[in-house]
């Protein structure tokens, strides 16, 4: 029977108080009279239960800026301002608001709306300086918002054969490779997350699961996390020892990826030897190399597993967006681009890289940094020190209530991305770099002619 | 027209509208210790009028710390905290004011327009409230202003543009080369709609009923008021598109395209229910697309089928920026269109999905040339009307999209800033907008006074208009018309980081 994808998302509450975005002071001139309260929709002034004749400390983290107390108050006594500790949050790509974005998603598993219009940057770095195309009447269902379940997001890892051979009574002759169908485009790479206790593994595990997608893991981190090959879902990283490890494994292991592309011919061929038909990826770091390297590394992988910096950058050079351009066109180019797979990670912050990085070439996300921030991390590097998230004790249900919110909500927003591009399949939008508009090109059709006074280079 | 004429016709009297909820929020703080003798002095030393003394009066007043120009005062001789006998006073900056606004509205934006709907006079065209900080399109564009301010009555230039320029059908003329947003009753309260409905009457433009319904009392102004028909066909009814002088075909919002509207459950209301024949209390989306659209034969059919309705209405198709943009404008007109209003990705809306606002289809900045220029070598430029919307926040956004190529603009969002908005964003759920603009709210939509708030939208519209002016003049320009597609006047400082 057909079984509808569905994500049982319940809303999974931080374990720390949330940082307020807005703070609001109140001064010793104060009054009482209870203006405040009376004029805030949001319940952030409130009388002390202890003196109702006085009022309490606001609740900044209710408070949404809307500037009606500031307004009312007959003795000036408050003041609104963006708190330093917001301001502080994430690094690099993780602006403030990508961080709270993520972790607000994760709480309740929902696609963020909110009232008035964009506020951000014009554009960016990387895909912030690309916008995805939408249609006017070309629809994938006639349904509106319902025929978003029409959708698929479906995704195929193998080895695709170059072409297909049939027999004079019409028979399938090409033997058809192992291929692993996952519902979703992202899967979860362990293999350098900041926080790597048992709890998190087991409920990284369990969203895993619930999403039917896979998890990266070091085959000797394997056992300390619990985890187990049999499940089918974990994606054992092997190092250079790969056909001695792989004929230790399950029937269930379908997917193992070599840590590195060194000896790449050698190793495949051991893998292959120990066990046919197991799909064989390779974790390559993205460098000004790569590229040059690409054709001969999909001549061996099925998989190619490009790891980009935390940046979503080559090791400080092109950002992912350029890069996976270059990388999909030099497999097209050489004809066997729809032969391999490509898995891209590093970077991705937000929801809409998702769909953008399919967009510029590749086939499936995979996700590092975004796992930890959805369980409460503020990406602030002071791993070593103190946690301000303390990630080291939280507890595998909520680890799993978390990511997997946080995928539904990343789901939900790829649909709308598509639906609103009239595309019915996320495979689809693979490397359709037509379907999006990118800077530099919007800039030199539309502002064609107009001087250029101050630019340099 | 003679320019007495249109001076006559189309300049309503602006007058001076403060905002008594909004004085709080300022760029500076001035505060006056409890050692403050009311002697006066400071009254009588700041020309500004930050400090007053009523004779007869026992103490002097708070101060009006919006008046203040800051701690650079203190270069001057009148400087209050200086000269105050008994030490009481301070100027500081506001830690308030950075909270408000973001990179597209500024806090000097948000402030500036409320200043312009407050007095009506037009902000100089190089103060910092005319550019945002988003480091990109319009906030990257700059005119190439010559030399010299040359001061320009309203009279002397004139601002209307034709909206139907094909050779049938009535000629609708406005006074400006703006009109109002499509905001639905729901989305925004009565008296939102009212006043918007107003101050497009006293200057002879439009405003637009949006997706929701056409309320009774927005009868008065129907000469001037645009309804809409948008995917959900919310309040669609024979008799509001026969006394419609425009009809507006909703194909796409810039800031959610491709998904359609949204109304949260709790902003629908049992009136606003009844007024798109819907259940209250019930989330509504319009669901895109027209059901009815597959091509753009479909598209013809569905203006001809207004056409048939109501055979004296010009019709306008709102489209969003995709990446064939100029394709859709083209069969747009050829569908037989008078108005193409383009709406860019950064506009804004009563709730939208944040990835939508950014990532879906392209800022409006790059679809205006794009699409003048397609439609200039089809040969059709002059018989269509391109109207562009979605982020132009100010009357310098407003003449760079006409120097891009448009004929005109619509506006929304500063419209509401006008209103006394503060941008918080707010306005898609619980009872929606807590000041009173974006909602249906009972209790919360009385905060907005109709006459208060069509004044200070006249205003807007005033000072818009005399900024638009003081531009042309400097170019030598006396009609607005001049000023299209006059992209050699512009500069373009960006570029710099995707080229690098």
């Amino acid at each position: 029977m057909y079984e509808r994808y569905h994500i049982h998302q319940e809303v999974t509450a931080p374990r720390f108080r949330p940082v307020p975005k807005f703070i609001i002071q109140r001064a010793g001139n104060c009054i009482n009279c209870g203006k405040c309260e009376r004029n805030c929709v949001y319940g952030v002034h409130m009388r002390r239960d202890d003196d109702p004749r006085r009022m309490a400390d606001p609740l900044s983290q209710f408070c949404k800026d809307c500037f009606r107390c500031i307004a009312g108050c007959p003795q000036r006594a408050l003041t609104i301002s963006v708190g330093a500790e917001f301001t502080s949050l994430g690094s690099g790509g993780w602006t403030p608001q990508r961080v709270t974005t993520v972790w607000n998603e994760s709480e309740t598993g929902k696609v963020p709306v909110f009232g008035a219009g964009y506020r951000g940057m014009f554009s960016g770095p990387g895909y912030d300086a690309m916008w995805t195309d939408m249609s006017e009447i070309v629809r994938p269902t006639r349904d509106g918002i319902h025929g978003r379940e029409h959708i698929s997001t479906n995704v195929l890892i193998c080895r695709n054969p170059p072409f297909l051979e049939f027999g004079p009574k019409g028979e399938l002759l090409t033997p058809m490779a192992e291929s692993i169908d996952l519902p979703v485009p992202f899967v979860f790479d362990l293999a350098a997350l900041k926080e790597s206790t048992k709890g998190i593994m087991q409920g990284l595990d369990q969203a895993a699961k619930e999403l039917h997608t896979l998890l990266m893991v070091p085959v000797d981190k394997v056992e300390a996390y619990g985890m187990d090959l049999s499940s089918g879902r974990v994606v054992p990283i092997v190092g250079d020892d790969a056909g001695n490890e792989v004929s230790k494994m399950p029937e269930q292991v379908r997917f193992i990826e070599l840590s590195d592309a060194n000896r790449l011919k050698e190793r495949v061929k051991a893998v292959r030897a120990a066990r046919g038909g197991m799909i064989v990826g390779t974790r390559v770091k993205a460098d000004a190399e790569l590229e040059s390297r690409l054709v001969d590394i999909a001549c061996e992988a099925d998989v190619i597993h490009v790891l980009f910096d935390e940046e979503g950058r080559e090791s400080g050079g092109r950002y992912a967006r350029d890069a996976l351009r270059s990388y999909h066109k030099v497999l097209v180019k050489a004809g066997i681009r729809d032969e391999v797979t490509i898995i891209a990670g590093g970077g991705i912050a937000a929801a809409e890289q998702v769909p953008k990085s399919i967009i510029c070439g590749t086939d499936v996300v995979s996700l590092d940094d975004a796992l930890m921030v959805s369980l409460g991390c503020r990406m602030c590097h002071s791993c070593k020190g103190e946690c301000p998230a303390d990630l080291a004790n939280a507890p595998s249900e909520y680890v799993k209530g978390r990511v997997v919110n946080m995928a539904n909500a990343w789901r939900d927003q790829l649909l709308e991305v598509l639906g609103a591009m009239g595309i019915k399949e996320v495979r689809r939008l693979r490397g359709e770099t037509g379907r999006a508009i990118f800077q530099e090109d919007a800039e030199r059709d539309s502002f064609a002619g107009i001087f250029r006074g101050d630019v340099i280079g | 027209m003679s320019l007495v004429e249109s001076k006559e016709k189309c300049v309503p009297e602006a007058s001076w509208v403060p905002a008594e909820r909004l004085k709080m929020i300022n760029r500076y703080v001035v505060e006056r210790k409890g050692s403050c003798i009311s002697c006066g002095l400071c009254g009588s030393l700041c020309p500004y009028g930050v400090h007053k003394r009523i004779e007869g009066h026992a103490s002097i007043l708070p101060p009006f710390d919006q008046r203040c120009i800051g701690p650079s005062c203190s270069s001057n001789d009148f400087y209050c905290v200086k000269r105050c006998p008994t030490s009481s006073l301070s100027v500081s900056n506001s830690e308030t004011f950075p909270a408000l606004g973001d990179v597209r509205w500024t806090s000097e934006m948000v402030l500036g327009t409320w200043k312009m709907a407050e007095t009506g006079k037009a902000l100089p065209l190089d103060h910092p409230a005319n550019v945002g900080a988003c480091g990109g399109g319009f906030d990257q564009l700059h005119f190439r202003l010559p030399k010299g301010s040359k001061p320009v009555k309203d009279h002397e230039f004139t601002t209307a543009i034709d909206l139907n320029r094909r050779s049938r059908g009535p000629r609708v003329k406005i006074d400006l080369p703006i009109y109002g947003g499509g905001m639905s009753y729901g989305s925004v309260s009565l008296h939102t709609m009212v006043a918007k409905a107003r101050c497009a009457q006293a200057w002879n433009t439009f405003t637009c009923t949006g997706e929701g319904g056409y309320p009774s009392e927005l009868l008065p102004y129907q000469k001037h008021v645009i309804t809409q028909v948008a995917t959900g066909l919310f309040g669609v009814k024979e008799e509001s598109i026969k006394r419609a002088p425009i009809v507006e075909f909703k194909y796409a919002q810039g800031a959610k395209p491709g998904l359609g509207g949204h109304l949260l459950y709790e902003k629908n209301t049992p009136l606003v229910a009844k007024m798109r024949q819907a259940v209250p209390y019930t989330s509504l989306f319009s669901p895109f697309p027209f059901h009815s659209v597959y091509s753009v034969e479909d598209h013809k059919k569905h203006l001809d089928w207004i056409s048939s309705i109501n055979p004296n209405a010009l019709l306008s198709v709102k489209v969003s920026t995709p990446n064939d943009v100029e394709m859709v404008a083209v069969g747009s007109y050829f569908a037989g269109a008078n108005i193409v209003h383009l709406d860019g990705g950064y506009g804004g809306t009563g709730a939208a999905p944040e990835i939508a606002k950014k990532n879906i289809a392209t800022p409006i900045e790059y679809a205006i040339p794009k699409v003048h220029r397609f439609l200039t070598n089809e040969g059709i430029r002059d018989e269509v009307t391109l109207i562009a919307s979605g982020g132009v926040r100010t009357g310098l956004d407003m003449a760079k999209a006409i120097a891009l190529g448009a004929d005109g603009v619509v506006i929304g969002t500063a419209e509401l800033v006008a209103m006394g908005c503060v941008r918080c964003g707010n306005c898609e759920s619980g009872r929606g907008c807590p000041r009173g603009i974006a909602t249906t709210d009972p209790e919360l939509m009385m905060q907005l006074e109709t006459d208060w708030a069509a004044q200070r939208l006249i205003n807007l519209y005033g000072a818009w208009r005399q900024q638009l002016g003081d531009l042309m003049s400097r170019f030598g320009m006396k009609d607005v018309s001049e000023l299209r597609g006059r992209t050699d006047l512009l500069r373009f400082d960006g570029g710099k980081e995707v080229k690098a």
